[in-house]
Protein backbone atom coordinates (compact mmCIF):
# COMPACT_ATOMS: atom_id res chain seq x y z
CA UNK A 1 0.00 0.00 0.00
CA UNK A 2 2.50 2.69 -1.00
CA UNK A 3 1.79 3.84 -4.07
CA UNK A 4 3.21 7.02 -4.72
CA UNK A 5 0.28 9.89 -5.74
CA UNK A 6 0.49 11.31 -8.99
CA UNK A 7 2.37 14.72 -9.94
CA UNK A 8 -0.62 17.09 -10.00
CA UNK A 9 2.26 20.30 -9.53
CA UNK A 10 1.67 23.32 -7.33
CA UNK A 11 -1.58 23.88 -5.64
CA UNK A 12 -2.99 25.71 -2.09
CA UNK A 13 -5.39 25.15 0.56
CA UNK A 14 -8.75 25.59 -0.05
CA UNK A 15 -9.95 27.79 3.05
CA UNK A 16 -13.57 29.02 3.26
CA UNK A 17 -12.56 32.43 2.62
CA UNK A 18 -11.44 31.36 -0.91
CA UNK A 19 -14.46 29.91 -2.03
CA UNK A 20 -15.81 32.67 -3.72
CA UNK A 21 -12.99 33.49 -5.32
CA UNK A 22 -11.72 29.96 -6.89
CA UNK A 23 -15.24 29.41 -8.28
CA UNK A 24 -15.49 32.78 -9.43
CA UNK A 25 -12.10 33.29 -11.09
CA UNK A 26 -11.00 29.92 -12.03
CA UNK A 27 -7.68 30.81 -11.06
CA UNK A 28 -4.47 28.36 -12.48
CA UNK A 29 -4.00 26.34 -9.79
CA UNK A 30 -3.31 22.70 -10.17
CA UNK A 31 -5.05 21.31 -7.25
CA UNK A 32 -6.29 22.45 -4.08
CA UNK A 33 -5.78 20.76 -0.83
CA UNK A 34 -8.61 20.83 1.92
CA UNK A 35 -8.64 20.35 5.89
CA UNK A 36 -10.36 16.96 5.94
CA UNK A 37 -12.54 17.26 9.19
CA UNK A 38 -13.95 20.49 7.64
CA UNK A 39 -16.03 18.11 5.32
CA UNK A 40 -17.30 15.96 8.76
CA UNK A 41 -20.36 17.76 8.54
CA UNK A 42 -23.60 16.83 6.62
CA UNK A 43 -24.19 19.76 4.74
CA UNK A 44 -24.58 23.15 4.56
CA UNK A 45 -21.43 25.85 3.14
CA UNK A 46 -18.24 23.40 3.11
CA UNK A 47 -19.91 20.95 0.66
CA UNK A 48 -22.05 23.38 -1.28
CA UNK A 49 -19.12 25.52 -2.39
CA UNK A 50 -16.87 21.98 -2.58
CA UNK A 51 -18.99 19.83 -4.92
CA UNK A 52 -18.45 22.70 -7.10
CA UNK A 53 -14.82 23.14 -6.68
CA UNK A 54 -13.75 19.49 -7.19
CA UNK A 55 -15.49 19.35 -10.80
CA UNK A 56 -12.64 22.00 -11.95
CA UNK A 57 -9.74 20.78 -9.53
CA UNK A 58 -8.14 17.64 -7.97
CA UNK A 59 -8.38 17.37 -4.50
CA UNK A 60 -5.89 16.39 -2.02
CA UNK A 61 -7.04 15.56 1.80
CA UNK A 62 -4.98 16.99 4.45
CA UNK A 63 -6.19 15.59 8.41
CA UNK A 64 -5.11 17.29 11.36
CA UNK A 65 -6.84 14.44 13.71
CA UNK A 66 -6.00 11.24 13.13
CA UNK A 67 -3.37 11.23 15.79
CA UNK A 68 -1.89 8.51 14.35
CA UNK A 69 1.06 8.56 16.91
CA UNK A 70 -1.50 7.86 19.91
CA UNK A 71 -1.01 4.86 22.14
CA UNK A 72 -4.79 5.28 22.74
CA UNK A 73 -7.12 2.60 21.24
CA UNK A 74 -7.75 3.47 17.44
CA UNK A 75 -10.66 5.75 17.24
CA UNK A 76 -12.56 4.05 14.68
CA UNK A 77 -15.68 6.03 14.58
CA UNK A 78 -13.04 8.88 13.15
CA UNK A 79 -11.62 6.68 10.40
CA UNK A 80 -15.06 5.82 9.59
CA UNK A 81 -16.43 9.32 9.20
CA UNK A 82 -12.95 9.97 7.15
CA UNK A 83 -13.42 6.89 5.10
CA UNK A 84 -17.09 8.46 4.26
CA UNK A 85 -15.45 11.58 3.64
CA UNK A 86 -12.54 10.04 1.42
CA UNK A 87 -15.75 8.20 -0.26
CA UNK A 88 -17.78 11.51 -1.32
CA UNK A 89 -14.61 13.97 -2.40
CA UNK A 90 -12.51 10.83 -4.26
CA UNK A 91 -9.22 12.95 -3.27
CA UNK A 92 -5.89 12.18 -4.79
CA UNK A 93 -4.10 11.89 -2.55
CA UNK A 94 -5.05 11.89 1.63
CA UNK A 95 -2.10 13.19 4.22
CA UNK A 96 -2.31 13.61 8.68
CA UNK A 97 0.39 14.42 11.10
CA UNK A 98 3.36 12.45 12.54
CA UNK A 99 2.55 12.99 16.30
CA UNK A 100 -0.38 12.46 18.48
CA UNK A 101 -3.21 14.68 19.46
CA UNK A 102 -5.34 12.75 21.53
CA UNK A 103 -5.60 10.12 24.59
CA UNK A 104 -8.25 7.91 24.83
CA UNK A 105 -11.11 10.51 25.28
CA UNK A 106 -8.95 13.36 25.86
CA UNK A 107 -8.48 15.36 22.41
CA UNK A 108 -5.47 18.24 22.55
CA UNK A 109 -6.20 19.96 19.07
CA UNK A 110 -2.35 20.22 18.79
CA UNK A 111 0.28 18.05 16.89
CA UNK A 112 2.17 16.61 19.81
CA UNK A 113 5.71 15.70 18.78
CA UNK A 114 6.45 11.68 19.63
CA UNK A 115 10.17 10.37 21.16
CA UNK A 116 12.23 9.32 18.26
CA UNK A 117 12.26 6.14 19.29
CA UNK A 118 12.31 1.94 18.06
CA UNK A 119 9.21 2.05 20.48
CA UNK A 120 7.42 4.82 18.44
CA UNK A 121 9.19 3.23 15.27
CA UNK A 122 7.28 -0.58 15.74
CA UNK A 123 3.98 1.35 17.59
CA UNK A 124 3.64 3.79 14.25
CA UNK A 125 4.25 1.16 11.44
CA UNK A 126 1.61 -0.98 13.14
CA UNK A 127 -0.95 1.74 13.57
CA UNK A 128 -0.01 2.67 9.51
CA UNK A 129 -0.65 -0.65 8.98
CA UNK A 130 -4.53 -0.62 10.44
CA UNK A 131 -5.35 2.46 8.93
CA UNK A 132 -4.54 1.99 5.74
CA UNK A 133 -6.71 -1.22 6.14
CA UNK A 134 -9.13 0.37 7.29
CA UNK A 135 -9.13 3.26 4.64
CA UNK A 136 -8.12 0.85 1.68
CA UNK A 137 -5.78 3.57 0.90
CA UNK A 138 -2.02 4.50 1.46
CA UNK A 139 -1.82 7.47 4.42
CA UNK A 140 1.19 10.17 3.75
CA UNK A 141 2.57 11.31 6.53
CA UNK A 142 3.54 15.26 7.68
CA UNK A 143 6.68 15.86 9.95
CA UNK A 144 5.51 18.97 12.59
CA UNK A 145 7.38 21.51 14.06
CA UNK A 146 8.13 20.99 17.32
CA UNK A 147 9.35 22.81 20.57
CA UNK A 148 10.72 20.22 22.49
CA UNK A 149 12.55 17.23 22.57
CA UNK A 150 12.71 13.91 24.77
CA UNK A 151 15.39 12.47 26.91
CA UNK A 152 14.15 9.20 25.56
CA UNK A 153 14.35 9.87 21.56
CA UNK A 154 17.54 7.18 20.05
CA UNK A 155 17.68 9.52 17.21
CA UNK A 156 17.43 12.10 15.12
CA UNK A 157 14.02 13.07 13.74
CA UNK A 158 15.17 12.54 10.08
CA UNK A 159 16.55 9.26 10.54
CA UNK A 160 13.14 8.21 12.60
CA UNK A 161 12.01 9.36 9.20
CA UNK A 162 14.10 7.21 7.10
CA UNK A 163 13.62 4.62 9.51
CA UNK A 164 10.04 4.62 9.15
CA UNK A 165 9.56 4.98 5.66
CA UNK A 166 11.99 1.57 5.66
CA UNK A 167 10.07 -0.35 7.87
CA UNK A 168 6.60 0.58 6.29
CA UNK A 169 6.65 2.21 3.21
CA UNK A 170 4.83 5.41 4.03
CA UNK A 171 5.52 8.69 2.17
CA UNK A 172 5.89 11.90 3.23
CA UNK A 173 4.54 15.45 3.28
CA UNK A 174 7.66 17.24 3.69
CA UNK A 175 6.59 20.73 5.67
CA UNK A 176 9.88 22.68 4.81
CA UNK A 177 8.14 25.79 6.69
CA UNK A 178 8.05 22.77 10.21
CA UNK A 179 11.99 21.74 9.44
CA UNK A 180 12.63 25.33 9.37
CA UNK A 181 11.11 26.21 12.63
CA UNK A 182 12.30 22.84 14.22
CA UNK A 183 16.05 23.62 12.98
CA UNK A 184 15.87 26.77 14.57
CA UNK A 185 14.07 25.46 17.91
CA UNK A 186 16.23 22.63 18.51
CA UNK A 187 19.93 24.11 16.50
CA UNK A 188 20.09 21.50 13.94
CA UNK A 189 20.75 22.48 10.11
CA UNK A 190 17.06 22.13 8.00
CA UNK A 191 19.38 20.92 5.01
CA UNK A 192 20.90 17.98 6.76
CA UNK A 193 17.30 17.28 7.64
CA UNK A 194 15.76 17.28 4.15
CA UNK A 195 18.98 15.72 2.37
CA UNK A 196 18.48 12.64 4.58
CA UNK A 197 14.95 11.73 3.47
CA UNK A 198 15.04 9.61 0.59
CA UNK A 199 13.43 11.24 -2.60
CA UNK A 200 10.89 8.46 -3.21
CA UNK A 201 9.40 8.72 -0.40
CA UNK A 202 8.50 12.67 -0.28
CA UNK A 203 4.99 13.07 -2.03
CA UNK A 204 3.92 16.61 -1.14
CA UNK A 205 5.67 19.62 -0.02
CA UNK A 206 3.97 22.33 2.30
CA UNK A 207 5.29 25.95 2.16
CA UNK A 208 4.10 28.44 4.89
CA UNK A 209 4.76 31.06 7.37
CA UNK A 210 5.59 31.08 11.23
CA UNK A 211 6.08 33.54 14.07
CA UNK A 212 9.04 34.52 15.57
CA UNK A 213 9.62 35.00 19.29
CA UNK A 214 13.67 35.56 19.36
CA UNK A 215 13.94 32.75 22.15
CA UNK A 216 12.12 30.45 19.68
CA UNK A 217 9.54 30.69 16.62
CA UNK A 218 6.33 29.16 16.07
CA UNK A 219 4.42 27.67 13.38
CA UNK A 220 1.68 29.41 13.09
CA UNK A 221 0.91 29.56 9.40
CA UNK A 222 -0.82 32.95 9.37
CA UNK A 223 2.12 34.72 7.87
CA UNK A 224 3.82 34.76 4.33
CA UNK A 225 6.54 32.45 3.94
CA UNK A 226 9.78 34.19 4.76
CA UNK A 227 12.90 34.49 3.02
CA UNK A 228 15.23 31.58 4.65
CA UNK A 229 12.25 29.27 4.05
CA UNK A 230 12.10 29.98 0.15
CA UNK A 231 16.21 29.65 0.00
CA UNK A 232 15.48 25.85 1.76
CA UNK A 233 12.74 25.49 -0.99
CA UNK A 234 14.82 26.72 -3.86
CA UNK A 235 18.07 24.53 -2.87
CA UNK A 236 16.03 21.37 -2.04
CA UNK A 237 14.06 21.20 -4.96
CA UNK A 238 17.28 21.58 -7.63
CA UNK A 239 18.14 17.88 -5.92
CA UNK A 240 14.63 16.49 -5.71
CA UNK A 241 12.24 14.96 -9.16
CA UNK A 242 9.07 17.27 -9.11
CA UNK A 243 7.16 16.80 -5.98
CA UNK A 244 3.65 18.29 -5.58
CA UNK A 245 4.00 21.63 -3.72
CA UNK A 246 1.49 23.69 -2.19
CA UNK A 247 1.47 27.07 -0.38
CA UNK A 248 -0.71 26.58 3.52
CA UNK A 249 -1.94 29.45 5.03
CA UNK A 250 -4.80 28.39 8.08
CA UNK A 251 -5.02 32.18 9.44
CA UNK A 252 -4.63 36.16 9.37
CA UNK A 253 -5.58 35.29 5.04
CA UNK A 254 -4.25 37.60 2.68
CA UNK A 255 -6.27 38.81 -0.21
CA UNK A 256 -6.38 35.45 -2.76
CA UNK A 257 -4.23 37.41 -4.95
CA UNK A 258 -1.29 37.77 -2.12
CA UNK A 259 -1.42 33.70 -1.98
CA UNK A 260 -1.63 33.12 -6.00
CA UNK A 261 1.50 35.70 -5.91
CA UNK A 262 3.37 33.25 -3.35
CA UNK A 263 2.21 30.14 -5.53
CA UNK A 264 3.97 31.48 -8.63
CA UNK A 265 7.10 32.31 -6.86
CA UNK A 266 7.34 28.65 -5.69
CA UNK A 267 6.63 27.69 -9.10
CA UNK A 268 9.38 30.47 -10.02
CA UNK A 269 11.95 28.87 -7.15
CA UNK A 270 11.47 24.96 -8.83
CA UNK A 271 12.98 23.64 -11.69
CA UNK A 272 11.97 23.71 -15.16
CA UNK A 273 11.21 19.92 -14.99
CA UNK A 274 8.04 20.97 -12.12
CA UNK A 275 5.92 23.23 -14.40
CA UNK A 276 5.29 20.53 -16.65
CA UNK A 277 2.86 17.66 -15.58
CA UNK A 278 -0.01 15.21 -16.97
CA UNK B 1 2.69 0.81 30.87
CA UNK B 2 5.20 0.92 27.98
CA UNK B 3 7.23 4.63 27.96
CA UNK B 4 5.45 6.04 24.87
CA UNK B 5 2.36 5.33 26.67
CA UNK B 6 3.87 6.72 30.10
CA UNK B 7 4.88 10.40 28.13
CA UNK B 8 1.81 11.16 26.17
CA UNK B 9 -0.26 10.65 29.52
CA UNK B 10 2.60 13.62 31.21
CA UNK B 11 1.97 15.43 27.99
CA UNK B 12 -1.81 15.33 28.46
CA UNK B 13 -1.61 15.67 32.08
CA UNK B 14 1.13 18.94 31.78
CA UNK B 15 -1.55 20.35 29.22
CA UNK B 16 -5.07 20.04 31.11
CA UNK B 17 -2.83 21.30 34.63
CA UNK B 18 -3.18 18.42 36.41
CA UNK B 19 0.83 17.05 36.71
CA UNK B 20 3.84 18.74 35.57
CA UNK B 21 5.93 15.68 35.57
CA UNK B 22 6.59 16.10 31.57
CA UNK B 23 9.53 18.17 31.90
CA UNK B 24 11.53 15.39 33.30
CA UNK B 25 11.26 13.84 29.85
CA UNK B 26 12.22 17.01 28.16
CA UNK B 27 15.69 17.01 27.18
CA UNK B 28 17.94 20.46 28.18
CA UNK B 29 19.13 22.44 25.00
CA UNK B 30 20.16 26.18 24.71
CA UNK B 31 17.81 28.84 24.93
CA UNK B 32 14.77 28.08 26.39
CA UNK B 33 14.43 25.54 29.80
CA UNK B 34 12.14 22.95 29.85
CA UNK B 35 9.06 24.67 32.04
CA UNK B 36 9.46 27.17 29.16
CA UNK B 37 8.90 24.58 26.06
CA UNK B 38 6.39 22.72 27.83
CA UNK B 39 4.32 26.12 28.25
CA UNK B 40 4.07 26.89 24.18
CA UNK B 41 2.50 23.99 24.40
CA UNK B 42 0.08 24.68 27.25
CA UNK B 43 -0.48 28.28 26.33
CA UNK B 44 -0.91 26.82 22.51
CA UNK B 45 -4.03 24.52 24.10
CA UNK B 46 -5.61 26.65 26.28
CA UNK B 47 -5.69 30.13 23.45
CA UNK B 48 -6.55 27.19 20.48
CA UNK B 49 -9.87 26.41 22.93
CA UNK B 50 -10.24 29.73 23.77
CA UNK B 51 -10.84 31.11 20.50
CA UNK B 52 -13.01 28.40 19.77
CA UNK B 53 -15.25 29.07 22.16
CA UNK B 54 -15.38 33.40 21.61
CA UNK B 55 -16.41 31.86 17.76
CA UNK B 56 -18.69 30.22 18.76
CA UNK B 57 -20.42 32.02 21.56
CA UNK B 58 -19.49 35.47 20.84
CA UNK B 59 -22.86 37.60 22.29
CA UNK B 60 -22.18 35.31 24.99
CA UNK B 61 -18.42 36.55 25.10
CA UNK B 62 -20.45 40.35 25.01
CA UNK B 63 -22.87 39.46 27.61
CA UNK B 64 -20.28 37.90 30.02
CA UNK B 65 -17.27 40.86 29.33
CA UNK B 66 -13.85 39.84 29.03
CA UNK B 67 -13.45 38.61 33.18
CA UNK B 68 -16.30 36.42 33.35
CA UNK B 69 -15.41 34.96 29.94
CA UNK B 70 -12.26 33.88 31.14
CA UNK B 71 -13.25 32.41 34.44
CA UNK B 72 -16.23 30.72 32.14
CA UNK B 73 -13.74 29.24 29.57
CA UNK B 74 -10.75 28.39 32.17
CA UNK B 75 -13.76 26.50 34.23
CA UNK B 76 -14.93 24.44 31.68
CA UNK B 77 -12.28 23.44 30.04
CA UNK B 78 -11.04 21.52 33.34
CA UNK B 79 -14.58 20.02 33.99
CA UNK B 80 -14.99 19.11 29.83
CA UNK B 81 -11.69 18.92 28.36
CA UNK B 82 -12.49 18.03 24.49
CA UNK B 83 -13.82 14.59 23.80
CA UNK B 84 -14.17 14.99 19.67
CA UNK B 85 -11.14 14.95 17.36
CA UNK B 86 -13.67 17.82 15.72
CA UNK B 87 -13.72 21.98 17.15
CA UNK B 88 -16.71 22.07 16.13
CA UNK B 89 -18.01 20.16 18.89
CA UNK B 90 -15.82 21.12 21.57
CA UNK B 91 -18.58 23.57 23.25
CA UNK B 92 -21.33 21.03 22.83
CA UNK B 93 -21.80 20.87 26.97
CA UNK B 94 -21.51 24.63 27.79
CA UNK B 95 -25.07 25.10 28.13
CA UNK B 96 -24.45 21.89 30.57
CA UNK B 97 -21.64 23.41 32.22
CA UNK B 98 -23.18 26.69 32.38
CA UNK B 99 -26.43 25.44 34.23
CA UNK B 100 -24.64 24.07 37.12
CA UNK B 101 -21.91 25.90 37.91
CA UNK B 102 -21.82 28.64 40.17
CA UNK B 103 -21.53 31.60 39.29
CA UNK B 104 -23.04 31.55 36.47
CA UNK B 105 -25.79 29.00 37.27
CA UNK B 106 -27.16 31.59 39.48
CA UNK B 107 -28.34 33.31 35.90
CA UNK B 108 -30.82 31.30 33.56
CA UNK B 109 -30.56 33.77 30.70
CA UNK B 110 -26.42 32.28 30.25
CA UNK B 111 -27.40 28.84 29.66
CA UNK B 112 -29.82 29.68 27.03
CA UNK B 113 -28.23 32.06 25.11
CA UNK B 114 -25.40 29.29 24.87
CA UNK B 115 -27.62 26.93 23.87
CA UNK B 116 -28.99 29.49 21.09
CA UNK B 117 -25.74 29.76 19.81
CA UNK B 118 -25.05 25.99 19.84
CA UNK B 119 -28.19 25.81 17.87
CA UNK B 120 -27.42 28.39 15.18
CA UNK B 121 -24.10 26.04 14.67
CA UNK B 122 -26.06 22.69 14.32
CA UNK B 123 -28.24 24.50 11.84
CA UNK B 124 -25.34 25.88 9.63
CA UNK B 125 -23.72 22.49 8.92
CA UNK B 126 -26.98 20.08 9.37
CA UNK B 127 -27.46 17.80 6.04
CA UNK B 128 -28.69 19.18 3.04
CA UNK B 129 -32.34 17.77 1.50
CA UNK B 130 -35.15 19.19 -0.51
CA UNK B 131 -37.56 21.85 0.90
CA UNK B 132 -41.16 20.69 -0.19
CA UNK B 133 -43.04 22.64 -2.16
CA UNK B 134 -47.10 23.72 -2.28
CA UNK B 135 -46.99 21.94 -5.51
CA UNK B 136 -45.96 18.52 -4.35
CA UNK B 137 -48.67 18.86 -0.92
CA UNK B 138 -51.42 19.45 -4.04
CA UNK B 139 -51.36 15.52 -5.02
CA UNK B 140 -52.07 14.25 -1.66
CA UNK B 141 -56.04 13.23 -1.75
CA UNK B 142 -58.37 14.88 0.75
CA UNK B 143 -59.11 11.87 2.42
CA UNK B 144 -55.39 10.95 3.30
CA UNK B 145 -54.65 14.39 4.54
CA UNK B 146 -54.98 13.17 8.14
CA UNK B 147 -52.42 10.62 7.61
CA UNK B 148 -49.83 12.64 6.17
CA UNK B 149 -46.57 12.65 8.07
CA UNK B 150 -44.18 16.10 7.41
CA UNK B 151 -40.59 16.17 7.78
CA UNK B 152 -39.13 18.92 9.14
CA UNK B 153 -36.09 20.28 7.12
CA UNK B 154 -33.11 18.76 9.07
CA UNK B 155 -31.15 22.23 9.86
CA UNK B 156 -34.76 23.12 11.73
CA UNK B 157 -34.44 23.18 15.62
CA UNK B 158 -37.04 24.54 17.76
CA UNK B 159 -36.26 26.17 20.96
CA UNK B 160 -38.68 27.42 24.10
CA UNK B 161 -36.75 30.00 25.65
CA UNK B 162 -37.79 30.85 30.05
CA UNK B 163 -35.57 34.30 29.61
CA UNK B 164 -34.94 36.91 26.83
CA UNK B 165 -31.82 34.97 25.50
CA UNK B 166 -32.77 35.47 21.58
CA UNK B 167 -33.41 39.30 22.25
CA UNK B 168 -30.56 39.61 24.48
CA UNK B 169 -28.02 38.04 21.54
CA UNK B 170 -29.64 39.97 18.57
CA UNK B 171 -29.81 43.26 21.06
CA UNK B 172 -25.81 42.73 21.71
CA UNK B 173 -25.24 41.70 17.77
CA UNK B 174 -26.28 45.69 17.39
CA UNK B 175 -24.53 46.68 20.06
CA UNK B 176 -27.17 47.70 21.88
CA UNK B 177 -28.37 47.58 25.96
CA UNK B 178 -29.93 43.86 26.38
CA UNK B 179 -33.45 43.84 27.62
CA UNK B 180 -34.13 42.32 31.16
CA UNK B 181 -33.49 38.70 31.24
CA UNK B 182 -37.24 37.37 33.14
CA UNK B 183 -40.01 37.27 30.35
CA UNK B 184 -43.55 37.11 31.87
CA UNK B 185 -44.12 33.82 29.64
CA UNK B 186 -41.83 31.95 27.61
CA UNK B 187 -40.92 32.71 24.13
CA UNK B 188 -40.82 30.41 21.07
CA UNK B 189 -38.00 30.19 18.25
CA UNK B 190 -37.60 28.20 14.82
CA UNK B 191 -34.09 28.61 13.73
CA UNK B 192 -33.38 27.11 10.09
CA UNK B 193 -30.52 26.94 7.55
CA UNK B 194 -32.80 29.15 4.77
CA UNK B 195 -31.78 27.61 1.16
CA UNK B 196 -29.47 30.65 0.44
CA UNK B 197 -27.26 28.87 3.26
CA UNK B 198 -27.98 31.81 5.79
CA UNK B 199 -28.84 30.87 8.85
CA UNK B 200 -31.77 32.92 10.31
CA UNK B 201 -34.37 32.50 13.45
CA UNK B 202 -38.20 33.27 13.39
CA UNK B 203 -40.40 33.72 16.49
CA UNK B 204 -43.21 31.19 17.16
CA UNK B 205 -46.40 30.97 18.47
CA UNK B 206 -46.98 28.90 21.43
CA UNK B 207 -49.76 27.15 19.38
CA UNK B 208 -46.81 27.09 16.05
CA UNK B 209 -44.71 25.86 18.43
CA UNK B 210 -46.84 22.72 19.61
CA UNK B 211 -47.60 22.34 16.17
CA UNK B 212 -43.96 21.72 14.77
CA UNK B 213 -43.03 19.85 17.82
CA UNK B 214 -45.60 17.28 16.99
CA UNK B 215 -44.67 16.98 13.56
CA UNK B 216 -40.88 16.87 14.72
CA UNK B 217 -41.98 13.82 17.25
CA UNK B 218 -43.06 12.37 13.62
CA UNK B 219 -46.84 12.06 14.28
CA UNK B 220 -49.39 12.42 11.12
CA UNK B 221 -51.46 15.71 10.71
CA UNK B 222 -54.55 14.54 12.00
CA UNK B 223 -52.36 15.01 15.48
CA UNK B 224 -50.86 18.50 15.00
CA UNK B 225 -54.52 19.77 14.02
CA UNK B 226 -55.61 17.82 17.34
CA UNK B 227 -52.81 19.64 19.32
CA UNK B 228 -54.07 23.09 17.99
CA UNK B 229 -57.47 22.42 18.55
CA UNK B 230 -56.66 22.29 22.28
CA UNK B 231 -54.50 24.79 22.36
CA UNK B 232 -57.32 27.26 20.37
CA UNK B 233 -59.98 25.08 22.25
CA UNK B 234 -61.85 25.58 19.00
CA UNK B 235 -61.61 22.67 15.93
CA UNK B 236 -62.13 24.79 13.68
CA UNK B 237 -59.99 27.55 14.94
CA UNK B 238 -57.22 24.93 15.42
CA UNK B 239 -57.56 23.77 11.90
CA UNK B 240 -57.03 27.39 10.73
CA UNK B 241 -54.03 28.11 12.82
CA UNK B 242 -52.35 24.74 11.09
CA UNK B 243 -53.52 25.83 7.57
CA UNK B 244 -51.58 29.23 8.73
CA UNK B 245 -48.66 27.24 9.61
CA UNK B 246 -48.30 24.86 6.91
CA UNK B 247 -48.36 27.77 4.41
CA UNK B 248 -45.55 30.14 5.84
CA UNK B 249 -43.50 26.45 7.01
CA UNK B 250 -43.85 26.33 2.93
CA UNK B 251 -42.80 29.43 2.10
CA UNK B 252 -40.20 29.29 4.31
CA UNK B 253 -38.55 25.77 3.78
CA UNK B 254 -38.98 24.30 6.84
CA UNK B 255 -40.14 21.16 5.72
CA UNK B 256 -38.29 18.81 3.58
CA UNK B 257 -40.78 16.34 2.63
CA UNK B 258 -44.11 14.15 3.39
CA UNK B 259 -45.20 10.50 4.31
CA UNK B 260 -48.09 8.61 3.60
CA UNK B 261 -48.51 5.27 5.30
CA UNK B 262 -47.86 2.27 2.94
CA UNK B 263 -51.03 0.83 2.70
CA UNK B 264 -52.49 4.59 2.21
CA UNK B 265 -50.56 5.65 -1.24
CA UNK B 266 -52.51 4.40 -3.18
FE1 LIG C 1 1.93 21.83 6.90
Amino acid sequence: MNASPPYLGFGLGLRTCYFEDIIQTQPDIDWLEIISENYFVDGGKPWHYLDQIKERYPIAMHGVSMSIGSTGEVNFDYLSKLKRTIHRVNPAWISDHLCFSSLGDFNSHDLLPLPYTEEALAHLSERLRIVQDFLERPLILENVSSYLTYHQSQMTEWDFLCALHHQSGCQFLLDINNVYVSARNHGFDAMDYLNAIPKQAVAQIHLAGHSDFGSHIVDTHDQPVCDAVWQLFECYAQSMPRVNTMIERDDNFPPFETLMAELNQAKALAPMSWRSHG
Amino acid sequence: MADLAKLQQAFVDMLTGLNPELINHIAPQPGLDAKDRAAIYHNAYRIRLTKVLEQDHEMLGRYLGDELFDQMVAGFLSHYPSQDPSLRHFGDRLPEYLVNEPPFSAHGILSEMAAFERLLLQAFDAPDDTRLSIQALQQVPANLWPNVIFTLHPSVRLLCCQFASVESWQALKQADTPPQPELSSPRYWLIVREASLRTAFHPLSHSDYVCLKTIDDGLPFSFVCEAAAGLHQDTEAGTHAVMQLLQKALNSGWLSQYTLPAHMSD
